[in-house]
């Protein structure tokens, strides 16, 4: 009790709130109990060892991570079953990232040469988006690609179908997995997953991008523009460098978002495709109930997610120091 | 020439970003109940099941209300204090706690619901609802973190000196220049946690634990037997009440600076 006491009579205290320190420290103890708590179970549990039948009990093993990297068996059989998956998680995240930055780049750009009022409508559409849970994205693009009422359907009536089957391209879009032997088709496929992941971390791009672009200062391209730079010019040579960090730093923030998307996945992605976070869920879950190996993948999207994250933070670091 | 080209470029990143919102939202008018876009014999039969009738719905988005705004007003009251100790005294713990309450928001949000199906249920609570409010409250802390430190930082300090030079004390202060001047921003806040946590899905599965489902885990489970229209019913809600939402803090707060438009005062 020596401490309060002691504290309560310190005339640094700035508010009401801070002259009573131990209410600081219940508040520190309960966001990390309630924060922290959750990882540090993932972490302990995935070295647990699941017992046939009946669940799981603790233990130290590293059984779980070897059947992730090489699989049960080893060494007598290699298996990348589960690597495969991680690699699948981070070949879609990368492309969908990648291809969100890219467009939502010269919209935001835009955007934030419009008025003030025009800015605040298109946020609060997108911001509106944002928050659009994936359930309900996956949703209308579900209608949007399947066979009986969405673009298929739109292909047949509109002889986009026959045209393509004139050219040849037909055949071209069946060896990449988007047609069946009448139409084409867009589910399961990677473009289907691809392009939901990608439209699902979009809006979350424009609002990463949109503090960078729009402190851009005006004078510079001005500057540049009358001292005879085209616009293409000015594009590569000021507005681009100036924000290099923030474009690859928002990148990898959407990557690590999209590592663990799970609903896009389990409906438009091809069985033998499907990503850790899928199998996490499985394992949880699911049909094979394994929580120790569950927890085990967890932690492997983890290190991952982390890994990106400091690169992130780290490049967000350099581009504010500059 | 080239700002007609940029307009029919906004023009059309907005269209594909509506397309499915208003595919969903034509086939929530189907007035049988298979998804059909355009709508086959549009009527609103729909609407009423979806608030009225068809009890599972009205339940799930009973739950789903209880959740969104016990979490809010939880996240809003839990970063509070830890926006304003970041402000007020800027110390390494501080920073770290704030950095550490951010981590959930931040990470796969599948780990984050892993760990709180264990963490419920060594506690022996999983599935009851207040843990679902506790666990969102816990993963959308980051954004009025946010929204309430980007309000203190906004407050001009020589109106703190003003206070102090005409005798107010610490509380007075507190009460009449720091909390009304951030209030718009703890509201942003609380805004923005509400309809993330009206959305979310993946956590809310975990410590759910099936015991009661929220729309979107509603929706979720039904995914085996196919969409219906009524599904469709409920994102039409949740659409319309995200642009409520965000217009009335575009309305009465400043949503270009709180997204980071402005230069920092220092």
């Amino acid at each position: 009790m020596t401490a309060v006491d002691s504290t309560r009579t310190g005339l640094d205290a700035a508010a009401p709130n801070l002259r009573r320190p131990w209410g600081t420290w219940a508040l520190g103890a309960l966001i990390l109990f309630l924060a922290v708590t959750p990882f540090i179970l993932v972490i302990v549990i995935s070295f647990g060892q699941k017992i046939e039948g009946a669940g799981w009990e603790w233990d130290f093993t590293f059984a779980n991570y070897q059947r992730f990297f090489v699989g049960a068996l080893w060494p007598d059989e290699v298996t990348f079953l589960h690597l495969q998956r991680l690699y699948y998680a981070l070949y879609y995240a990368v492309i969908a990232s990648v291809l969100a930055v890219a467009t939502a780049f010269p919209f935001t750009y835009l955007l934030t040469r419009q008025s003030r009022r025009a800015q605040s409508c298109w946020l609060v559409f997108i911001l509106a988006s944002l928050s659009l849970s994936e359930v309900f994205i996956v949703m209308g693009w579900d209608v949007l690609l399947s066979n009986r009422s969405g673009l298929p359907m739109l292909f047949e009536v509109s002889g986009a179908t026959d045209w393509l089957k004139r050219t040849g391209w037909f055949e071209v879009l069946r060896e990449w997995g988007l047609a069946n032997p009448r139409n084409v088709k867009f589910k399961t496929s990677e473009f289907a997953t691809i392009l939901t992941m990608s439209y699902l971390v979009w809006p979350y791009a424009v609002i990463l991008l949109y503090p960078a672009l729009s402190r851009l200062d005006p004078s510079l391209t001005e500057a540049a523009r009358t001292m005879g730079a085209g616009p293409a010019k000015v594009m590569t040579s000021v507005i681009l460098p100036s924000v290099k960090l923030p474009l690859i730093g928002s990148m990898l923030l959407l990557f690590v978002f999209l590592l663990g998307s799970y609903v896009t996945i389990v409906v438009f992605a091809e069985p033998a495709k499907q990503t850790t976070a899928v199998a996490v869920y499985e394992s949880v879950r699911g049909a094979t109930l394994d929580a120790p190996f569950g927890a085990a993948q967890a932690v492997v999207l983890l290190v991952t997610a982390a890994l990106f994250l400091v690169l992130a933070q780290w490049l967000t670091k350099r581009s504010e120091a500059r | 020439m080239r700002r007609t080209m940029g307009h029919i470029f906004m023009a059309l990143s907005g269209l594909v970003l509506a397309l499915p919102i208003i595919v969903v939202a034509g086939a929530s008018l189907n007035g049988g109940r298979t998804m059909l876009f355009p709508p086959e014999d549009p009527n609103f039969a729909r609407f009423v099941e979806f608030f009225i009738t068809e009890t599972i719905w009205v339940r799930a988005l009973r739950n789903s209300l209880i959740v969104a705004f016990g979490s809010a007003t939880l996240a809003v009251l839990l970063a509070w204090p830890l926006a304003y100790l970041l402000w007020a005294k800027g110390s390494k713990a501080s920073k770290m706690l704030a950095g550490l309450g951010s981590l959930p928001f931040a990470l796969p949000p599948i780990v984050f619901g892993v760990g709180l199906g264990f963490m419920w249920a060594f506690m022996g609570s999983l599935g009851a609802i207040w843990v679902g409010i506790v666990s969102h409250a816990t993963l959308f802390l980051a954004l009025p973190l946010v929204t309430i430190s980007i309000g203190l930082q906004s407050i001009d300090r020589a109106h703190l000196d003003a206070a102090a030079t005409m005798g107010a004390t610490e509380a007075v202060t507190f009460r009449t220049v720091i909390l009304p001047q951030t209030l718009p921003y703890s509201i942003s806040g609380f805004f923005f946690a509400l309809v993330l946590s009206f959305n979310e899905f993946i956590v809310m599965f975990f410590v759910s634990a099936s015991a009661y489902a929220t729309v979107t885990l509603q929706i979720f489970n039904s995914l085996r037997n196919g969409y219906t229209p009524t599904m469709a019913v409920a994102a039409v809600l949740f659409i319309t009440v995200s642009i409520a939402v965000f217009s009335a803090v575009a309305r009465w707060g400043d949503l270009p600076r709180l997204m980071g438009a402005d230069q920092s005062r220092n």
